[in-house]
């Protein structure tokens, strides 16, 4: 973890926090509206599809689907000399999306790169209490 | 000056989070307020919190409505200090005088105690007002974005994915919109005098420049440099009154369908299709009676859907708008005349170089030797312009026509 060069987050300590703690822990926690059964990403304080503040948080399978792609060849936070390097956004099997640098893919040919790929979760800790989440296409 | 907007509106209910004051034991966010408050004054007035169709909020606006799931009508971010929130029940007032909306809120959430105290912890400054439960600093910026381009390639690969279009078929926008701005002296790109890549290019030019963020290459993406611009505006009443003529709104609207990119419901598709249906819809007009276009390119992929939003071509077939110099200069539909963000000027916020160049052709005075040469000026009497902010977020679609 030592050598983890990259922008380490801040947790949000509300919103967020079994997020983070989950990820400690390498598990993919998200949270569901229990009135309307609908998962969103980012967390929220209230269903941003029906407005129910009834949220639970539960382990997610940590598989997922690209969505969509790019290849970057400039980068903040550390990965400029990582470049190039290949951010994704994954639709997550249990609904919703968010945004990844993908693993396991050649950023020199984007051409082979497969939408709707399917990506499992992986994750490196970053110091002792964060652990930063990556998508590694494994099919 | 219309009609007199005294009393066209109400406020109907007011309220507060659930707690307020100094909130030591039980600090809350800024998005955590906004939420509570929401809640609580739609509870009051015995609504839902979808029946809201507008959002005021100084500087986050956006983000509390994309937090909250909507898509608002209207949205007003003014920032201006303590008195934002009368400033945009003004504003407000206004929008409703005007039958843009029936239902708004103004909202507010400010731990201000709390960032004294640092009790939401360190997080930094970042998007959604700096609180740490922005989302953009905890699941965007690990992974190294570096700015709209690395943004928007996203954007793109799905259009090419889901529509079958092409790097070429994007590239031809920038080709086209390059040979408006061989007509434009001012132009960053009209010639190999005013930059050394400037003057005419082609589809290979364009796919083989350097890569920025596949599948955007350099000529696929607007410039960056300096600008400065206004418009004036004017009542009715008197606007013909002055040495200059006048260019009339006959339709405007506004939409909105994320902040974050993250929320992009679909990466296709711009809120452009709803600003752009109620701008015609207050015009009476439609795409069919537009006669040119201002299309805000930051990236031939923004231009190319653009075009399927505001109704120009039928979805996923965006780019064909620019094909065959359709949209180029002695075109049948001409499209960013004055040579884009892409080779003309783009500054960051490129709207107002947008709002200048609809003023000029409808004005007919685009091709007055110092913005223009000749071949520059349309006949167009009419035409559809929209400008596209944040990541593919906000969208504002004006028609205007000339006298
Ligand atoms: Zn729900």
């Amino acid at each position: 973890m030592a050598d983890y060069n990259k922008m380490i987050p801040t947790p949000d300590k509300f919103t967020s926090k079994p997020y983070w703690d989950g990820a400690k822990e390498g598990k993919l926690m998200l949270p569901r509206c229990t009135t309307c059964n609908k998962v969103h990403f980012y967390p929220r304080v209230i269903c941003p599809f029906c407005h129910s503040s009834d949220i639970e948080w539960f382990e997610a399978s940590g598989e997922g689907y690209i969505h969509t792609f790019a290849v970057q060849t400039r980068g903040s936070g550390g990965w400029q000399d990582d470049a190039p390097f290949v951010t994704a956004y994954i639709d997550l099997k249990e609904g919703d999306r968010l945004f990844t640098v993908l693993r396991g893919v050649d950023p020199d040919k984007p051409q082979e790169i497969q939408i709707g790929a399917k990506c499992q979760i992986e994750w490196d800790e970053a110091s002792d209490e964060i652990s930063v989440p990556y998508w590694r296409v494994v099919e | 000056m219309s009609s007199n907007p005294s009393k066209q509106a109400a406020i109907i209910a007011a309220a507060e989070a659930d707690e307020i004051g100094y909130l030591d034991d039980n600090p809350k966010t800024s998005m955590m307020l906004h939420v509570e408050a929401i809640k609580n004054v739609t509870h009051e007035a015995g609504i839902k919190i979808s029946d809201i169709e507008a959002i005021a909020s100084p500087g986050v606006a956006g983000n509390v409505a994309e937090y909250l799931g909507l898509d608002p009508k209207w949205i007003d971010t003014t920032q201006i200090g303590g008195c934002s929130f009368q400033v945009q029940a003004q504003h407000m007032l206004a929008a409703i005088n005007a039958g843009i909306f029936d239902i708004g809120v103004i909202t507010h959430g400010e731990p201000g105690w709390a960032r004294r105290t640092g009790a939401l912890g360190g997080g930094g400054r970042g998007f959604g007002g700096g609180d740490p439960d922005s989302p953009g600093p905890q699941f965007e910026a690990p992974y190294g974005p570096a700015g709209a381009p690395t943004a928007y390639s996203h954007a793109m690969t799905r259009h090419m994915h889901q529509w079958g279009s092409t790097q070429a078929d994007f590239a031809q926008i920038a080709v086209t919109t390059r040979d408006w701005a061989t007509l434009n002296p001012r132009a960053i790109m009209h010639s190999k005098e005013t930059h050394p890549y400037g003057g005419a290019v082609t589809v290979d030019d364009v796919l083989n420049s350097r890569l920025i963020s596949w599948p955007l290459n350099l000529l696929d993406c607007c410039l960056v440099c300096d600008h400065g611009g206004a418009v004036l505006l004017a009542s009715a009443d008197i606007a013909r009154s002055f040495r200059t003529p006048p260019v009339w709104i006959a339709g405007s609207g506004e939409a909105m369908d994320h902040a974050m990119l993250m929320e992009m419901k679909d990466f296709t598709a711009t809120s452009a299709s709803l600003s752009a249906a109620r701008a015609y819809k207050m015009a009476g007009m439609g795409p069919e009676d537009m006669e040119m276009a201002m299309i805000y390119d930051s990236f031939t992929v923004t231009a190319g859907i653009t075009a399927e939003m505001l109704g120009l071509t039928p979805r996923g077939e965006g780019p064909g708008l620019w094909a065959d110099g359709n949209a180029g200069p002695g075109g049948k539909f001409p499209v960013n005349t004055n040579g884009g963000g892409l080779s003309f000027n783009h500054s960051g916020m490129y709207g107002m170089q947008l709002l200048v160049e609809s003023y000029r052709q409808l004005a007919g005075t685009a091709e007055d030797g110092i913005h223009g040469i000749a071949g520059k000026q349309t006949n167009a009497k009419s035409l559809v312009v929209n400008g596209t902010g944040g990541s593919l977020s906000f969208t504002g679609t004006l028609v205007l026509t000339a006298d």
